[in-house]
């Protein structure tokens, strides 16, 4: 039987490997918590599904370690995997039948009763948040909860600055009329609200 | 500041909101907004949105990161994965050389062997090796179109076939082989649409990747040859990879590893193996 050997790796880079491994871990770790929280905030509560999401973000990061851009933001790199993912899977779930439109009310209601406490104080908030359009909550959530600067955001959603802006402007503007038409007393709420 | 001459635009009151605005900026909007006060009240309102969705997202205070995102637990999953899926690969190739030899010293006894033990195998493979091969030899020679959308419009070619596959397709970038994307097309198959990028080196030479989604079972390699057109095939969670080019199976099979390490998406991180020296 013919010997035929393929090695995997470069024989001797032993050290290095170790080196680069604890690089990685290093410099991704730090972002794993504000990864996590955007996951779950993207997937209304359902946090097996956030972390699903997150390893599976990770591990592409991983395997695409050589494709990052030095200069550029990891932060910014790793959020854009991790959005790209997300949109995929959307698109998936969507393609399987899975009515995105109530499962997401379900989700809504999962988060809002069963989730954590931190969301329970913010019911109301928390419940128009889940009824904006997907790329509103994206902005929202990199900007406002992630910190991340609008150049940051436009670079993670791929668009350009000036729509991060007008979806931010519209995000706001729909949170505020939704929390308005609440304290005015409920029934007063866009449609879709109860 | 005088707020006289500041040109303050919506952008910069979100920024403003955001803490993203320059100190002598961030002066010029707050003079600013002592002059609009509905405006300020809009935005103070904006403030507080933005502080309870911090609130509302707030990790669990001390949670530790689960021991499944912890970076060295993926890197060693990563690794086992890619060794499994590389000895998987050699004993493919082990099988196509020992194949290769046997049919070749055993042609005049068993005319059946060496397509059994190369050309043959699973039905599927030898079903799409075909289709690959075709649909090379219809398009490769065309002058005027051999793709149906160019690289030019590489973003739409990937979504539209990614659509019609059912799947997320990715073409593979073969520059380090010297290879260009010239595009793609939609081909008719047995079940369902393929997919076929084309690309050219600076000789001229054409290869094309073949693609098939829903292919069940197990990781099958198998090469097979026709008429001087060599077809490498693969497939890989569901997605069957036909190779195909004028080429020696030494040629394609690096060039297929390239297009694995590409489309597996979990083993891109690996330094390439050496290529294989030609067989037989």
């Amino acid at each position: 039987m013919p010997a035929l050997r393929i090695s995997v790796g470069s024989p001797g880079s032993g050290l290095h490997l170790g080196k680069v491994m604890r690089d990685q871990a290093v410099l991704i770790e730090p972002y794993i918590p504000g990864l996590r929280r955007f996951a779950n905030a993207l997937l209304r509560g359902d946090r097996e599904r956030a972390d699903d999401l997150v390893q599976d973000s990770l591990e592409r990061a991983l395997s695409r370690w050589h494709l990052r851009q030095k200069e550029g933001s990891l932060r910014g790199w790793l959020y854009t995997i991790l959005y790209n993912r997300f949109l995929s899977d959307q698109r998936h779930r969507a393609r399987r039948g899975i009515h995105n439109t109530l499962t997401e009310a379900v989700e809504a209601e999962l988060l809002i009763s069963g989730g954590q406490d931190s969301a329970l104080a913010h019911r109301d908030l928390v419940r128009a948040f889940a009824t904006l359009p997907e790329e509103q909550r994206a902005v929202l959530l990199l900007v406002a909860v992630e910190d991340l600067s609008y150049q940051e955001a436009a670079r993670v959603l791929g668009v350009p600055t000036g729509t991060v802006m007008s979806r931010l402007s519209r995000g706001r503007d729909r949170l505020r009329q939704y929390l308005d038409a609440d304290r005015r007393g409920g029934d007063a709420g866009p449609k879709g609200m109860r | 500041m005088s707020e006289g001459r500041a040109i303050v635009e919506e952008s910069d009151l979100h920024a403003y909101v955001d803490g993203q605005l320059a100190p002598d900026r961030r002066a010029a909007v707050e003079a600013w907004l002592d002059d609009h006060p509905e405006t300020r009240a809009h935005f103070t309102q904006y403030a507080e949105q933005r502080r309870a969705l911090r609130a509302a997202f707030a990790l669990t205070p001390g949670a530790s990161i689960p021991a499944r995102l912890r970076v060295a637990r993926l890197l060693a999953e990563e690794r086992r994965r890619r060794h499994w899926r590389w000895t998987q690969i050699a004993a493919a190739l082990a099988l196509l050389v020992i194949g290769g030899f046997l049919g070749w010293t055993a042609q005049s006894l068993a005319p059946g062997l060496q397509s059994a033990l190369t050309g043959g195998g699973t039905t599927t493979a030898r079903r799409i090796t075909t289709d690959a091969i075709r649909a090379y030899r219809t398009y490769s020679v065309e002058v005027r179109h051999p793709v149906e959308v160019g690289a030019a419009q590489e973003v739409h070619l990937v979504q539209w076939l990614s659509k019609r596959l059912g799947r997320p397709l990715t073409v593979p970038d073969l520059t380090g082989a010297g290879f260009q994307l010239m595009g793609g097309r939609l081909l008719p198959a047995e079940d369902g649409p393929a997919a076929q990028f084309m690309y050219q080196n600076a000789k001229g030479e054409r290869l094309t990747l073949y693609l098939r989604s829903g292919i069940d079972g197990e990781t099958a390699f198998r090469y097979r040859e026709d008429a001087g057109i060599g077809a490498f095939y693969w497939s890989d969670q569901g997605c069957g990879y036909a190779l195909a080019a004028k080429a020696d199976r030494a040629v394609l099979m690096h060039i297929a590893e390239i297009v694995y390490r590409q489309t597996a998406g979990d083993s891109g991180k690996a330094k390439l193996p050496p290529a294989p020296g030609k067989p037989g």
